[in-house]
């Protein structure tokens, strides 16, 4: 599980480094589709399979569908790639870049100055369907409005 | 350790399947590279225009109509979840979680036939709408276009 974990937090980092990198739109999504299913497979390793078969279905499976979707709608030619490429400039890229670094900086001092246990628990998808569907029944019933609101609103928002 | 080959045993009809997926592949490649025909020659890029050299870029933008389709699949998506969350534990669920499962479904299929009501699943532009009216064929409804000066 280990192995797997560094494994597959590798292959996140590299596919997202590419992400940030290719000047091509479509190359950049495949990179994420990429990226995002070895976070499923983190959220594997660390004992959470509802987690990553969420990300792998909603986030590699649908919304990354639809990334693809409007790009190949949109029909970007050399001209985009060229843009791309002339955006990848220091000026642009630094303000973000420090900003990032300095939540990196956190995140790591306050990982060696407290003492945080990373033991992974296993928590499994029976687990949360029995959650769901027992003391959170109502949260389920509120999910399932929120859903058809949203049906109806992205109908309606996207048309005109 | 013991808990390791459980899970390789355990793992093993996963193990066949990732190898037949891999060999399938392979050997579509191989097989169409084997076989296919290679040929370069100036003209061999060239979209084929009734021998017509092509003019201009077949880079139009096209409507972002269809996106809709693709938001609403998104939201659909997401229902799945949660009826895989409830299909997980069916029996400890009970009857509880079977009534709460089917509000859930009753809901949205409300939603879906809402949507459909009003024309969100139809995904032809106003102007196709208006020309085509549907018919009644043998092989189910055909779009066809009215003559001039007919219906609409």
């Amino acid at each position: 599980m280990t192995l797997l974990f560094y494994s597959a937090g590798a292959i996140a980092l590299i596919a997202t480094l590419s992400v940030i990198l290719s000047s091509n739109v479509v190359h950049a999504l495949v990179y994420l589709i990429i990226s995002l299913l070895s976070v499923a497979v983190i959220f594997f390793a660390l004992g959470a399979p509802f987690a990553a078969m969420l990300e792998a279905i909603v986030y590699a499976g649908a919304i990354m569908v639809l990334f693809l979707f409007v790009m190949m709608m949109l029909n970007l030619g050399q001209a985009t790639e060229d843009e791309e490429r002339a955006w990848m400039q220091p000026s642009l890229w630094i303000g973000p870049g420090l900003l990032s670094g300095i939540l990196l900086l956190l995140f790591v001092s306050t990982l060696l100055t407290h003492d945080v246990t990373l033991a992974p628990v296993e928590v499994s998808v029976r687990d949360i369907s029995l959650l769901l569907f027992g003391p959170w029944l109502l949260a389920v019933e509120l999910a399932s409005m929120l859903l058809l609101a949203g049906l109806i609103a992205a109908y309606h928002l996207a048309k005109k | 350790m013991n808990s390791a080959s459980q899970m390789l045993d355990a793992l093993r009809p996963f193990l066949v399947y990732f190898a037949l997926v891999i060999a399938i592949v392979v050997a579509m490649l191989a097989l169409s590279w084997l076989l296919g025909q290679r040929q370069s020659r100036p003209a061999k890029d060239y979209p084929y225009e009734s021998g017509i050299v092509s003019v201009g870029s077949a880079h139009f933008r096209i409507s972002v109509h269809f996106y809709i389709t693709a938001i609403l699949f998104i939201i659909f998506d997401l229902e799945v979840v949660f009826l895989f969350a409830w299909a997980v534990a069916v029996r400890e669920n009970g009857w509880a979680g079977f009534i709460e499962i089917s509000i859930f479904i009753g809901i949205l299929t409300v939603a879906l036939l809402y949507l459909w009501r009003i024309g969100a699943l139809d995904w032809r532009t106003q102007t196709q709408r208006r020309q085509l009216h549907s018919l009644q064929g043998p092989g189910g409804v055909t779009n066809i276009a009215p003559e001039t000066g007919g219906r609409s």
